[in-house]
């Protein structure tokens, strides 16, 4: 079984406070594990690229590294700016595979990104899953296969609005998640590699 | 499904481009390594077996279209994928043409790159299985062909009546209208379809890699070919040899093909000996085989010999009764495969289906269903997730045009739909129904670059 584990959120940039709060309130009913939001505020600026008029990711993630933590602490930055890696034109967001870090971004995810009208409920779910997705990663998960599980991979947000806001039974029990999935109505162990 | 992951080499002289793309797919669940350069990528190579290759072109010493070159003198299965930092349609067609499999421009788009990735692995996989233990045991169960139309029905009785024979068959259409579904459900109802279904996709290799990939070579046939290879015409011994894009052999493998066909022997690469090989025929093509005789690029004998029985499907265009069930199959498909509860089309969406000429035949229409699928909030489809069908019907298709040809209406619609998709290659051919080879042929032909 794995050692006790938390998440800690850090909000970077102009991200509302109020949305850190009801992302904090969504996860900790999902995970049953503490959840709490950091005091202080990380101004993304020093990550700024001009040429590309983003934000670079890795540098973020430098940020939250320096800073002092414990172990059994999973970090995870929310932003409101858009990301990018000097390979992709941008990314939903980060994280170290098993490693402490993640960051992820509202940007992307906001319905008027792609045209629609802008839905405060939707992106609030777009964002946890997201942030869910990020974290299992931190935790040691790779993508999963299962299409409703929050680590099957999104590359398009309605992708991820065809995901639950949970872990399948092999990813909760990897991460020492409850398994919400019974709740949902079908299994699909079958489809877990 | 295999067991084991795919596994794909990363090679770039740039360390935070390998560093990304390796944490990338190894979220992914690929299996990844990484080479600094062309030298150290082959002996990576020489060391273990990969699914996937990504390489830059620009690298110091060794370049991706050399170190490309050298792979698949020896594994020409495996599927390359070229990178470069710059977009031109003219570089694409040129590493295409060299047997790449896609070529990506940086930075990448994730999707895309993910989709291409994916793509190239399901290839490589498609082709293990087709030779596998399970297949050969099974007998592949194709999918179901739908259509009500006369046309349909028509197909489906001569697929009828030529299976059970032995019987070389011939299936021509435009791209995208079922060739390849058709030929194998010839070979699951057919007297061999407890052997193998080898398929060679005869337009998308170089005449080198072709001749290997049909005959094999012998160890030592040339510099690199460091073991016996076993062509395709060999590993469908006992089973059924689909020939896809026939019309695209060059000449000289048109010879050697013909003298297998007639003598039911090959000789491998750099090999003397001759080896028995058993297998039905059924070839496929889009090309007018007639005029290409006429033109001289193909030969009138190997004509003769492949062309005993012929199947033509009509596109689509031609056979409108058949859109709404094969859409229909398609949403049922996708849904159950999505786990989404979306069951119909909406009056107005279904308009649109049947009013729209589906130039991509088939495969554009499942397309547009599973993107549709993708992006759908409701329980039915509505026209404003069939985004370039709803536009091009409205624009190229009902507005005033005095150059009704089929090739104008080819050269705007492939313009239309590539501005619409921001001149996103990929994008363009998938909502098209065609590969990235053909869209850029295309766009060469009609003179399109890129803004
Ligand atoms: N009548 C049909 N019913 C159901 N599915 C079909 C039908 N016709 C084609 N398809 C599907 O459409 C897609 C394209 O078909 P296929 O690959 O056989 O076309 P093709 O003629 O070989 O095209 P190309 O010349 O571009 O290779 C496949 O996914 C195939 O299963
Ligand atoms: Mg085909
Ligand atoms: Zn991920
Ligand atoms: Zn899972």
């Amino acid at each position: 079984m794995r050692d006790p584990w938390c998440v800690e959120l850090v909000r970077i940039g102009a991200v509302l406070p109020v949305m850190l709060r009801v992302l904090r309130e969504d996860l900790a009913g999902v995970l049953a594990h503490p959840v709490w939001i950091a005091p202080e505020h990380v101004d993304p600026a020093p990550a700024f690229d001009p040429s590309r008029q983003q934000y670079l990711v890795s540098a973020l993630m430098e940020t939250l590294l320096a800073k002092p933590r414990e172990a059994g602490v999973f970090i995870i930055g929310v932003t409101d700016v858009d990301l990018f890696l000097p390979v992709f034109t941008h990314v939903f967001g980060t994280a170290q595979l098993g490693g402490p870090v993640g960051v992820a971004s509202e940007y992307r995810l906001r319905p008027e990104h792609s045209g629609d009208p802008s839905d405060a409920g939707l992106l609030r779910r777009r964002l946890l899953k997201e942030v869910l997705h990020e974290l299992g990663h931190t935790l040691g998960l790779v993508h999963c296969k299962a299409s409703w599980c929050a680590m099957s991979p999104s590359r398009l947000p309605e992708q991820i609005d065809l995901k639950d806001a949970a872990f399948c039974s092999a990813c909760a029990k990897h991460t020492g998640v409850p398994d919400n999935s019974l709740v949902s109505i079908h299994s699909w162990e079958g489809e877990k590699k | 499904m295999t067991a084991r992951s795919p596994r794909l080499l990363i090679v770039d002289d740039e360390l935070h481009v390998r560093e990304s793309l390796s944490a990338w797919f190894t979220e992914d669940g690929y299996d990844v390594s990484t080479a600094s350069g062309g030298k150290e990528a082959l002996a990576v190579l020489g060391r273990q077996k990969f699914d996937v290759v990504i390489t830059d072109i620009r690298m110091p010493g060794m370049d991706g279209i050399e170190l490309q070159r050298h792979i698949h003198e020896t594994e020409p299965e495996i599927a390359i994928i070229l990178v470069t930092a710059y977009a031109s349609v003219s570089t694409a067609v040129e590493a295409l043409k060299e047997g790449a499999y896609d070529y990506l421009v940086k930075p990448f788009d994730p999707e895309e790159m993910s989709r291409v990735v994916e793509k190239a692995c399901e290839k490589v996989h498609l082709r293990e299985e087709n030779v596998s233990l399970k297949e050969r045991i099974n007998g592949s169960r194709p999918e179901m062909i739908v259509g009500t139309s006369r046309a349909m029905q028509r197909v489906l009785d001569l697929v009828d009546s030529v299976a059970p024979t032995e019987a070389t068959v011939l299936i021509r259409g435009e791209s995208g209208t079922g060739k390849e579904l058709v030929a194998r459900q010839i070979h699951a109802r057919g007297p061999r379809s407890f052997g193998p279904m080898v398929a060679v996709n005869c337009g998308a290799l170089p005449e080198g890699v072709l001749e290997s990939e049909l005959f094999g070579h012998e160890k030592g046939s040339f510099t690199g070919a460091t073991a016996l290879r076993k062509g395709k015409l060999e590993l469908a011994d006992g089973g059924t040899l689909f020939l896809d894009e026939i019309g695209e052999i060059s000449p000289r493998v048109q010879v050697d093909l013909l003298r297998a066909l007639e003598d039911k022997k090959i000789i491998r690469v750099g090999g003397t000996q001759e080896v028995p090989v058993d297998f039905r025929v059924v070839c496929a093509t889009n090309r007018d085989l007639e005029e290409a005789i006429r033109e001289g690029s193909f030969r009138e004998d190997l004509y003769y010999r492949i062309n005993v029985f012929q199947i033509n499907l009509p596109p689509l265009r031609e056979r409108p009764e058949d859109i709404l069930p094969i859409a229909e199959h398609f949403l049922k498909k996708f849904a159950h495969s999505m786990g989404r509860r979306v069951e119909k089309f909406s009056p107005e969406a279904r308009d649109l289906l049947l009013k729209y000429p589906w130039p991509g035949n088939v495969r554009e229409l499942a397309n547009a269903v599973e993107r549709a699928l993708v992006v759908c909030h409701e329980g039915e489809i509505l026209p404003k997730y069939l985004p370039i069908i709803a536009r091009s019907t409205s624009a190229a298709f009902g507005g005033p045009s005095d150059d009704l040809s089929l090739q104008a209406i080819e050269h705007q619609h492939i313009l239309k739909v590539l501005e619409m998709s921001e001149f996103n290659v990929t994008h363009a051919a998938k909502s098209l129904g065609i590969d990235r080879v053909t869209l850029y042929n295309k766009m060469r032909k009609y003179s399109i670059e890129r803004p």
